[in-house]
């Protein structure tokens, strides 16, 4: 019986495919809403699903020169990532499926892994855009890291654990966004730099070097790197919303603060130019870590204070 | 992968997201540094001149109507005008006011077109998006007038075929008040979105002794200090009672480029009022004889990107004996290459896009001169065949 709720855990609900065809839902929001926000029309419901099942129905081409494993194996590994992810987050304002002390880390490091599998496969191809945006995918991974960590961590330190559960069962009694609002911003700026949403989308900006890393994916490839950016995005929407908006304790909590979350990142895309790689860089580390460790410093003070 | 001292070359074009035609630019880079960049030009080689010259004086006006198909209408002018001085005849004062008029509305869409493409370049597709909707209404303006919203036909050698009623001004006006207020925020956007000028201040900074060294034409040259437009130092068709103001800016910058677009954008509307307002009564055409006297002539006229350039040569028949045109882009080139060099390459669609380009109206047959054997080299159409065949195999 165990093992039937651990694999319906895994594939069906919270984890697989509900969090897959959240992921394609939460993208059409997005795509939707910044399309009304520039006075387009946008897509219709149904389709980042038509996407999906178009690319995954097309046939593979593989490119000259690359490592032929990895090339399969990078998307899947990416996908692989960011579902396990999902069973160490209160997805749909249920409780973690699993939880662990310090499983906070371990799901930042299983969400870099697709960012990851991102810039490996950029390098693993001969084409010179995807080489470049390999290039910028790992620059811009390794500034809004330490960031969005660093933002995660805030909470954290306030709950005096580093486990998921427990920090989101503080922050359900506490607004942290209040206390802590600059680790918000930086967790949500940081979210859409690890997305890669305008205006962080130096790493596949068509006008300069077509679609970045993932120029030579076709296929099923590129199908399984964007189900992986949907599940990102819903994980890193509910990571923020549980820690820093008064936590997610049901499933109607869950959905009106990832959703509002989401639509302030829509007019966040829509009103911003898209940054140099090097401007991404230096926002990052000027201004975005320096600020959350003041506000780390301020805490510690503040608890020493209250102790 | 390559060898280490081997440059890392980036090939934007001939097919490629930023671009809207063919063209093919490589850059060198050093990381994101460009050190080198190249161009060539031809994807897009149509035969226009030569197929003018195989077509009447009339028919060769619809042919070169198609040069461009976003300034089609200046091109049609340069070519009116240029026949009408062969012939010894001038076109009517209302005719001359109503292909100002046509022109100037041109050079909106032009705009606003030009500015949601350079937006977008820069991945701020907010602009581009609104610039575009906005372009409808000078689009519907256009339809209105002359029936089309692109390739307008509006000239005829000796006038023009449509004409201004007081109900088409009265939408004009109305369409322009509508352009007025919209270009006002696009210019409050242009000067102060600071994530905005962070990709466009300081950036394809090009000197005022740089545009004139380089030869540069239109708004390129004009946000470089250069006051020069045709519209000013040789006036023609209307323009010739009715002063245009110069909009320079000494900067140079990408900034300076969208500025002086966007105050060009509401210099031509005050233009358009006063034509409107000032339309001379009369006839819109005169005759001009089927048989063009022999002689050569130059025309000039202000397209939206800058000076567009035409020379006519009449032997006295129907046909034109040979027609040159050079479109503004071609000199604009020049200063892509030099400004990117020691950019960023994030910076080089922006800086591409400054110029406006337009690729497939400047393509023109290029002789090829061999230097190493020391003279020219004619190819037949049977060894360019061949050649075409092994080098795109």
């Amino acid at each position: 019986m165990s093992t039937l709720n651990a694999l319906i855990t895994l594939v069906v609900f919270p984890g697989g495919l509900a969090i897959l065809l959240t992921g394609m839902i939460y993208e059409w929001v997005d795509r939707k809403l910044v399309a009304r926000l520039q006075n387009r029309m946008g897509p219709r419901w149904y389709q980042p699903l038509a996407d999906t099942v178009k690319l995954l129905a097309k046939e593979e081409v593989l490119p000259n020169g690359v490592h032929a494993q990895m090339f399969y194996a990078l998307p899947v590994i990416a996908l692989a990532g960011a579902l396990t992810a999902t069973l160490y987050v209160p997805v749909f304002g249920l409780r973690p499926a699993y939880s662990f002390n310090g499983d906070l880390i371990v799901t930042v490091y299983l969400l870099s892994v697709l960012t990851l599998c991102m810039g490996l496969a950029g390098a693993n191809t001969l084409n010179r855009y995807a080489l470049i945006g390999a290039t910028r995918t790992l620059t811009q991974l390794f500034s809004y890291e330490a960031p969005f960590l660093l933002a995660l961590l805030g909470p954290a330190l306030v709950a005096g654990s580093w486990q998921i559960g427990e920090i989101a069962d503080y922050a359900e009694r506490h607004w942290l966004i209040l206390t802590q609002p600059v680790g918000f911003l930086v967790a949500i700026i940081g979210l859409m730099g690890k997305l890669e949403l305008p205006p962080f989308d130096a790493p596949e900006a068509e006008t300069e070097i077509v679609a970045g890393a993932l120029t030579e994916y076709s296929g099923r490839g590129l199908a399984l790197f964007r189900l992986g950016k949907g599940v990102e995005l819903v994980i890193g929407l509910t990571l923020v919303a549980a820690f820093y908006l008064g936590g997610v304790a049901n499933p109607l909590l869950f959905f009106a603060k990832t959703l509002l979350l989401l639509a302030g990142m829509a007019a966040m895309q829509t009103l911003l130019t898209r940054l140099r790689i090097d401007q991404t860089v230096g926002l990052w580390w000027r201004y975005g870590a320096l600020l959350v460790l003041a506000q780390y410093l301020a805490v510690i003070v503040w608890q020493g204070v209250m102790a | 992968m390559t060898a280490e001292r081997e440059p890392f070359r980036i090939p934007i074009g001939p097919q490629h997201p930023s671009l809207k035609e063919p063209g093919h630019f490589e850059f060198s880079v050093d990381g994101e540094i460009v050190t080198q960049a190249s161009l060539r030009l031809g994807y897009v080689h149509r035969g226009i001149e030569k197929g003018a010259e195989q077509r009447s004086w009339v028919q060769a006006l619809y042919l070169l109507e198609r040069v461009c198909g976003i300034c089609s209408h200046v091109h049609a002018t340069a070519y009116c005008l240029g026949v009408e001085k062969l012939a010894g005849v001038e076109a009517p004062p209302r005719a001359q006011a109503i292909r100002s008029l046509v022109a100037e509305l041109e050079r909106i869409h032009s705009h606003l077109l030009w500015l949601g493409v350079a937006a977008h370049e820069a991945g701020f597709d907010m602009l581009f998006m609104h610039s575009w909707r906005d372009r409808e209404t000078v689009m519907n303006l256009l339809e209105g007038i002359t029936g089309n919203r692109v390739n307008y036909s509006a000239n005829l050698l000796g006038g023009v075929k449509c004409d201004i009623d007081q109900r088409l001004a009265d939408a004009i006006r109305a369409g322009l008040d509508y352009l007025e207020e919209r270009t006002q925020h696009y210019l409050d956007v242009v000067l102060n979105d600071a994530l905005f000028l962070r990709r466009t201040r300081g950036i394809g900074v090009m000197s005022r002794e740089d545009a004139e060294r380089l030869g540069v034409v239109g708004p390129t040259a004009r946000a470089s200090g250069v006051a020069r437009d045709v519209r000013v130092d040789a006036p023609y068709a209307a323009y010739r009672t009715l002063p245009v103001q110069i909009v320079t800016e000494m900067a140079g910058d990408l900034q300076a480029r969208f500025i002086v677009r966007v105050r060009e954008l509401f210099e031509t509307y005050r233009l358009i009022r006063t034509l409107l307002d000032t339309l001379p009564e009369g006839e819109l055409t005169v005759r001009i004889p089927r048989r063009i006297p022999p002689g050569e002539a130059i025309s000039r006229v202000e397209a939206p990107r800058g000076e567009l350039f035409y020379y006519l040569k009449s032997n006295g028949s129907d046909q034109p004996e040979r027609i040159k045109i050079r479109t503004p882009t071609l000199p604009n080139f020049a200063s892509v290459l030099v400004l990117t060099v020691g950019r960023q390459l994030a910076d080089v669609p922006m800086i591409l896009a400054g110029i406006d380009p337009c690729f497939s109206c400047n393509d023109r047959m290029v002789a090829i001169h061999d230097t190493g054997e020391g003279r020219d080299r004619r190819w037949t159409w049977e060894q360019l065949r061949q050649h075409g065949i092994e080098v795109y195999r």
